[in-house]
């Protein structure tokens, strides 16, 4: 049987300062496109770049392909594509000039021409690296990840810092990626990029994995499948008092309150009449479904933006 | 193959960067225009000496001005005042005035070199004048004779300074620009992408070392060129040995630069490593004082740096027509520094 695309045991890595990985565990299947999700500072990028082999561990194992780093490095190095946080590459070098260069170190390799088609880069494939916009820039990187005809990729949030038009057209590459049998793992803070192209994902926080599942499940488990929002014209205000009232917990969000409920229907009158009596100057009231930002919140009591 | 490709792709980056590539280029042109100007008039510097106008000069007076010209000293006549001002300003390396009877020479303590050797020519010249007075046989002089230690091919100064900035010009490249940009790109991250492909350390080094070195020939090619169109400076030996010297020194010495920059984390540090190797190296080289009065175990030590080996065989070639033989020993010490650095460059070498 095929080894997992990916397989992490007690991976741990300390700086100086800062205990950055503090124990993860993942495995990841082949063919699968696999998320990780959490705020700034949550060891995303430090655990993906040990799995990258450009930080060492403190401890822990990692298998990828069924490979490891001690002992095939070099086949590793073959067989994935990356794509780093920020890729810094020679200013005046041209995106065919890279894609060449950097496919050249590789005993496999796809035609320049095929991947400056795929990210949609022909029109500007003789100008220089440091004319090129960010999204093209990014483009670029997501290219030269894939330079190698790899099995496996690793993208260091490929879209942020991108408009939503540029979000969209990564998305498709990350979309083909998967039709094409490849396995793909990247890493993010948004909620929506994860629901959108992740299979299965993993939650960070402080350096560890506090959930892993499908987008769906993640949710499902949380039992608390609905918000219902009331949204204040401008700041909104302490609602300690009205959650008593209520018999329910109320957050609050910049300009609103969040009372998440397993029951919208039975809530909303509940709500309402207690609103009324207590003269809170709401504006509307929304009832959406939870999302992974509402898993988040719920796991750390934190927002994944803070 | 790959090597070919790194190679080529950095001469590529490079030629892009015109206004750095030209500055690489013109730098050592524009030193050896300076220098070459200012020591163009044959042998070494011109020796001069400040003459202090007497209150009413006197047929001995005139005898004596007759006599240092005849000598070749460049005399400058000032008034006493002017004289005085020059002196305290310490451009005078030795000044003649009048002193009761005869005269007085004023030698700069600072400037020993020329005030030592035209003492001896105006002592020669009162000699010279004072026969001429009295009707005497005209005094006899050992006839002196200006040559580079080898042969006497090339003779000129600035013959003497070409493979000097040659030299200096590539020690100052390895150690201090090429290291520098490694540590600055490695700064920026600009390596960070290379590290997760399977290119080894050793090909993307050598493609850089191999880049830089022939950066360095063509800049010796246009130095030697300018040297010859505008001062007639010509090689005295082989341009193929010429060519065998200058790429073991520049391999040696930008494998330096690779090795040191392996040590430093920032720019600002690998600035101070390297002022830490450049010094001693150029001081201990034997270029600008003699190591007789040292130590033996110094000696010993220092005759193992590369420098010395490697400016006394660029010179032997360049200045006195030379071939290789008698410098087998250095160019191998050169070679196996080089080697070493390169070695211990691969090993230090980070990507991040």
């Amino acid at each position: 049987m095929l080894a997992p695309a990916l397989r992490i045991r007690g991976l741990k890595k300390a700086f100086p300062k800062v205990v950055a990985v503090a124990g993860v565990d993942l495995e990841v299947a082949r063919g699968e496109v696999f998320g990780l999700l959490g705020p700034n500072g949550a060891g995303k990028t430090t655990t993906l770049e040990i799995i990258e082999g450009l930080t060492a561990a403190d401890s822990g194992e990692i298998e990828i392909l069924g490979l490891t780093w001690a002992h095939q490095g070099q086949e590793i190095r073959c067989r994935i594509g990356v794509q780093l946080q920020s890729t810094s590459l020679f200013n005046k070098i041209t995106p065919r000039e890279a894609l060449d260069l950097y496919g050249s170190y590789y005993p496999k390799r796809r035609s320049t021409s095929e991947l400056l088609a795929l990210v949609q880069l022909e029109e500007k494939a003789d100008a220089y690296h440091i004319t090129l916009s960010g999204g093209q820039q990014q483009r670029l990187a997501l290219a030269l990840a894939l330079v190698n005809d790899p099995e496996m990729v690793f993208l260091d949030e490929p879209t942020t810092g991108l408009d939503p038009q540029a979000r969209r057209s990564l998305w498709d590459v990350v979309r083909r990626m998967k039709t094409e049998g490849r396995t793909v793992v990247l890493t993010t803070h948004y909620m929506d990029e994860a629901e959108a192209l992740c299979d299965r994902l993993a939650i960070m926080d402080h350096g560890k994995v506090i959930a892993t599942g499908t987008p769906a499940s993640l949710i499902a488990n949380l039992a608390i499948p609905s918000v219902v929002e009331l949204t204040f014209d401008g700041a909104a205000p302490d609602p300690a008092a009205f959650a008593r009232r209520l018999g329910q917990a109320v957050e609050r969000r910049v300009d609103l309150w969040e009372i998440p409920t397993p029951d919208p229907k039975a809530l909303l009158p509940r709500l309402l009449e207690a609103a009324e009596a207590a003269a809170v100057p709401f504006q509307q009231v929304h009832i959406r479904r939870a999302t992974l930002e509402d898993v988040f919140l719920h796991r750390t009591g934190r927002s994944l933006r803070e | 193959m790959i090597l070919w490709r790194q190679f080529a792709m950095e001469w590529r980056l490079y030629s892009r960067d015109r206004l750095a590539m030209f500055w690489t280029m013109a730098f050592p042109v524009l030193l050896l225009l300076g220098f070459g100007t200012i020591f163009r008039g044959g042998g070494s510097p011109k020796l001069a000496v400040v003459r202090v106008q007497a209150p009413a000069p006197s047929a001995r007076d005139a005898a004596l001005d007759q006599a240092l010209t005849d000598l070749h000293l460049q005399v400058q006549t000032l008034t006493k005042s002017e004289a005085e001002a020059r002196w305290s300003r310490g451009e005078t390396a030795a000044q003649l005035e009048p002193a009761g009877e005869g005269y007085r020479l004023r030698l700069n303590s600072y400037l020993m070199a020329q005030a030592g050797a035209t003492a001896g020519l105006v002592n020669q010249a009162w000699l010279v004048a004072q026969a001429r007075l009295s009707g005497a046989p005209e005094p006899q002089r050992i006839p002196t004779q200006v040559e580079s230690p080898g042969h006497k091919r090339s003779t000129n100064y600035a013959s003497f300074l070409l493979p000097g900035l040659l030299g200096l010009n590539l020690v100052s490249m390895g150690l201090f620009s090429v290291g520098m940009v490694n540590v600055s790109y490695r700064e920026k991250g600009k390596f960070r992408r290379l590290a997760v492909t399977p290119l080894p350390k050793w090909i993307f080094l050598l493609g850089q070392v191999l880049h830089r070195l022939t950066v360095t020939v063509l800049q010796a090619g246009i130095l030697l060129l300018v040297g010859e169109l505008v001062f007639g400076i010509q090689n005295q030996g082989s341009f193929l040995h010429l060519l065998l010297i200058m790429t073991l020194g520049t391999g040696c010495f930008m494998a330096f630069g690779f090795a040191l920059s392996g040590f430093a984390e920032t720019s600002e540090g690998y600035a101070a490593i390297s002022n830490l190797v450049f010094f001693p190296l150029m001081m201990l080289s034997g270029v600008y004082f003699t190591l007789d009065a040292a130590p033996v175990w110094l000696q010993h030590t220092v005759a193992l740096l590369p420098l010395a080996p490697f400016l006394r065989a660029l010179r032997a070639v360049f200045n006195d027509g030379a071939g290789l033989a008698g410098h087998g020993f250095g160019l191998l010490l050169v070679g196996a520094w080089g080697l070493a650095a390169f070695v211990l460059a691969v090993r230090r070498f980070r990507w991040a």
